[in-house]
């Protein structure tokens, strides 16, 4: 049961919750050195999207940091939720929460509604998505790899990195007609079905990733420079990744077999027997810094080779949807009623929707997004503690942090920060909920 | 030499450091761009980017100490191009041998980097403070090296008994690796070496661009920077970078070519000049073109240590040699 | 090594698909005035593939103004003129999902390989399609 709190006897504190961290990092302020704070963002070029990171330095030290979110909420979850949207609009919008993991999130929500409604997925329909799924994580993991490496200062790697996404670009552009904005699931299924002619192309590609795999890992993990410049850099250990409930890549640099394709496996994933990658795969110890998380990425490219090649061999035959007309899968979606979880291992982590249907009601009732960066933002505090204004990119990108598909709204009234305390948010759940049920 | 000749030939040499320097700056990023299979800008976008700073309005941020922040380009422009006076072109001597040695060149040299940090500091931005303090470490740091090297070779040089001494000029006109014995050679190798790792750090590209660092403190110094001001310390930048190469040329590589193929007069003096244009070019691409787009930006402590351990070992150690050398050979 | 890497590319040809030129002309609006003359050529895109979702092409003949087509729309493209019982498309806001094509039952509605869609006014001709 709850104890008592001893600062605010009124409300007690729920068990299991820390109090709030300090942001205030490292020991008491000493030495001669003037502390004085370094802006980073909104707008800045380490950054690609809108956040403001504070950071308090003493000369190149940090030794304090402030996050600070809010500027690029765009209140996806509320425009779904809206009145005279029906679901399969809803899923076009939901592919519109990331343009990265534009599958990853559709792939959830999809596996949520079907949840909710009762609907079967057909076995080579689940196989398609499988397979969209991985080309993706290879997209976004080089991009990723990219990125880093201009945030090094080290643009060869980006040039040469996103050079060679091109082709998984191109196979993913033949495959759905787009190269961001698949529009491959939907409700019941996919729309697009792999055709015997684009096998070959599917499979040349993943011949050019295996031979350029070693080069890439050369490239990147040998580089004396770039191991100069990421080993023991923005650490974030086992314990604290735990903590924090980091999730993809980022804990599983830290040694955390963390993977929801091998914890809860879904769709077609029971059958390849996914196992979390960790640089133990590499033969590192895993410490959990910047190094650690490039090893990651790129042995996960490899990964989702192998599945890829898998679910070719495998795949079943047979519909790639149980609703092949859209008015009756609409017809359908209106009457079911329910709600339903679908969770998706994006290459940032795991994201999970939550909805909620309600018979007669075309649109949803709730709509709830977690976007792997929202768990893996937190990661951020330890990371930074004690490191050098110029690890700053590089640590805030090591996390790949995707800030627009996280952001949550940010209230400042009258020019002040105004911010819900948890007894507030308890309060307006229960009103909400009462509201519900009414 | 009357001094309207001085001052004619000064103008030449002048307004044709900064074309080669904007040329040399466009080869440069072509090459870099082919390096990372990029097609790249045009050879003459220097000159396009220089033109449309300059048209462009320049901004004095309200937290800046105008007068420092104003200055500081003019300064940075003044003392490149200066150093270009003293550099020795090919088959011709410096345009002012004789009124100052290679340690006024040292200094000629230092003055944009700190003309540079100071410009920054006066910015009243956090950003530019950043990078003025990492200009400055990094000044401390490679400065030593550098200076180190410039006084072997001219010590070197003095010994053999030619004079002035500490001159550019009579140092290239008497190149040492003929001169000087097995040890010697060794020696002088690990000097232009260290040389050649210090050209990137004093003109301030990757893997040392770190008061810069785009990505890190978004421009540093040059991030208040804008207009005329930007303008003027870009056209620095480009001269330096013609004078750093030179200055290596001269002090290792001081050899001409007419001779060889037999030629005299004007046609040799032309003949050497090109072939100088080309050492200079060739320097800049091995020393800085190949070396900042094959690495990642240092930490300025990684630089720093660096520096003070390997870079001056080496100088003293290259130094050290030599003086062996002499000592051997008599 | 990446000096390797490096030295390769150098001597060979650039990845960059130099469309539609290799540097940026002095003037654009000159530039694509000289190409309408065939003076100047575009160096061409890189081939789309076949189920490449471009603008949307639409045959009015077909068109039997079932209106299912807005149904599905999410980006609200689509506008029913209830006088001819013929719809009306607004490219602009179009996110090529291509759900009106599959959705449309007497196959009047299509995918074409045109994505050279830019414009400075959204109710240009390009960019309407009825």
């Amino acid at each position: 049961m709850s104890e008592r709190n001893p600062k605010d006897p009124e409300n007690p504190v729920l068990p299991g919750v820390e109090e709030e961290r300090e942001v205030t990092l490292g020991g008491p302020e000493r030495g001669l050195a003037e502390v004085f704070e370094v802006p980073i963002g909104p707008i800045h070029p380490a950054l690609k999207e809108p956040i403001r990171l504070t950071f308090r330095v003493r000369g190149e030290r940090i030794v304090g940091v402030q996050i600070r979110t809010g500027f690029a909420h765009r209140g996806i979850e509320f425009m779904g939720m809206r009145q005279g949207r029906n679901l399969v609009q809803v899923l076009y919008l939901s592919e519109r929460i990331c343009g990265i993991c534009s599958v990853s999130h559709p792939i959830a929500f999809t596996q949520a509604v079907e949840r909710a409604a009762g609907i079967e997925v057909p076995p080579r329909a689940q196989y398609i998505r499988v397979i969209i799924s991985e080309l993706e994580r290879i997209h976004s993991h080089l991009l990723w790899a990219g990125v880093a490496a201009h945030e090094l200062g080290f643009d060869t790697l980006l040039h040469l990195t996103w050079r060679v996404r091109e082709k998984v670009l191109d196979i993913l552009e033949e495959l759905s007609g787009n190269r961001i904005n698949y529009a491959i699931p939907i409700f019941g299924g996919v729309r697009r079905d792999i055709t015997p002619e684009q096998y070959p192309k599917v499979w040349e590609a993943i011949r050019y990733y295996r031979g350029l795999l070693e080069q890439l890992l050369d490239a990147f993990l040998r580089d004396p420079t770039v191991e100069a410049r990421t080993r023991g850099v923005g650490v974030l250990e086992r314990k604290e990744a735990e903590g924090l409930c980091a999730v993809g890549p980022t804990a599983r640099a830290s040694g955390l077999r963390k993977d929801v394709r091998q914890d809860r496996p879904y769709l077609a994933y029971s059958d390849f027997q996914v196992r979390a990658i960790t640089p133990k795969d590499y033969g590192l110890t895993p410490v959990g810094d910047v190094y650690d998380k490039i090893v990651v990425r790129l042995l996960e490219v490899g990964q989702s080779l192998d599945i890829i090649e898998k679910a070719l061999e495998n795949m079943p035959e047979g519909e790639i949807t149980s609703f092949p007309k859209i008015p009756a899968l609409l017809a359908h979606l209106k009457k079911a009623e329910g709600e339903g979880l679908g969770w998706h291992e994006a290459p940032r982590g795991e994201v999970i929707h939550y909805v909620r249907l309600a018979a007669g009601d075309e649109s949803l009732l709730v709509w709830k997004v977690k976007a792997p960066t929202y768990s893996n933002l937190l990661s951020w505090y330890p990371m930074f503690e004690d490191q050098e204004i110029a690890d700053i990119p590089i640590i805030a990108a090591c996390i790949d942090p995707c800030i627009c598909c996280m952001d949550r709204v940010y209230i400042v009234r009258d020019g002040k920060e105004e911010a819900w305390t948890k007894e507030g948010l308890l309060r307006l759940s229960w009103e909400k909920t009462r509201r519900l049920q009414r | 030499m009357s001094g309207w000749a001085v001052f004619g030939e000064a103008a030449l040499v002048l307004i044709g450091g900064g074309i080669v320097g904007l040329f040399y700056r466009g080869l440069d990023r072509k090459i870099a761009a082919r390096m990372q299979a990029r097609v790249g800008p045009p050879i003459r976008q220097p000159f396009l980017d220089l033109g449309k700073l300059l048209v462009k309005e320049t901004v004095i941020p309200k937290t800046a100490v105008t007068w420092i922040f104003s200055a500081m380009p003019f300064l940075a422009v003044l003392a490149s191009f200066t150093a270009l006076l003293y550099l020795p072109l090919g088959p011709f001597p410096p345009v002012l041998d004789g009124h100052g040695d290679a340690i006024l060149v040292l200094y000629l040299l230092a003055v944009p980097a700190l003309a540079m940090a100071l410009g920054g500091l006066a910015s009243g931005s956090p950003l530019g403070v950043v990078g003025a303090q990492r200009e400055l470490v990094m000044l401390m740091s490679y400065e030593f090296p550098l200076a180190v090297v410039l006084v072997a070779v001219a010590w070197r040089v003095a010994v053999l008994g030619f004079s002035p001494a500490f001159s550019l000029g009579t140092i290239a006109m008497h190149p040492l690796w003929t001169v000087v014995g097995p040890l010697g050679i060794l020696g002088l190798a690990i000097l232009c070496l260290t040389l050649l790792v210090v050209t990137p750090a004093e003109l301030a590209k990757i893997p040392f661009d770190i008061p810069e660092a785009e990505t890190e403190i978004a421009g540093g110094l040059f991030a208040e920077y804008s207009g005329t001001y930007l303008a003027l310390f870009y056209l620095a930048d480009a001269v330096r970078t013609v004078v750093l190469a030179g200055l290596v040329v001269a002090l290792f590589l001081p050899y001409g070519i007419a001779k060889t193929l037999g030629l005299a007069g004007a046609a040799a003096q032309a003949v050497d000049l090109l072939f100088w244009l080309f050492k200079v070019f060739a320097v800049m691409v091995v020393a800085v073109t190949t070396v900042r787009v094959g690495m990642a930006r240092l930490r300025v402590e990684q630089v720093a240590r660096g520096f003070w351990l390997w870079g001056t070992a080496a100088a003293l150690g290259g130094l050290l040699l030599l003086a062996l050398d002499k000592v051997v050979m008599g | 090594m990446i000096l390797k890497t490096l030295i390769s590319q150098l001597l060979s040809r650039p990845a960059t698909n130099q469309f539609p030129t290799k540097y940026m002309p002095r003037s654009v609006t000159k530039f694509l005035t000289r190409v309408q003359a065939g003076e100047d050529k575009v160096h061409p895109p890189v081939q789309v593939p076949a189920r490449f979702r471009g603008k949307i092409g639409y045959d009015r003949e077909k068109c039997i103004g079932c209106q299912l087509c807005i149904r599905v729309c999410p980006a609200k493209v689509i506008e029913f003129k209830p006088e001819t019982k013929k719809i009306r498309m607004h490219v602009a806001r179009c996110t090529f999902c291509a759900q009106c094509v599959d959705v449309c039952p007497t196959a009047a509605l299509s995918l074409t390989a045109e994505f050279l869609l830019a414009d400075t006014d959204r109710g240009s001709k390009n960019l309407i399609v009825e």
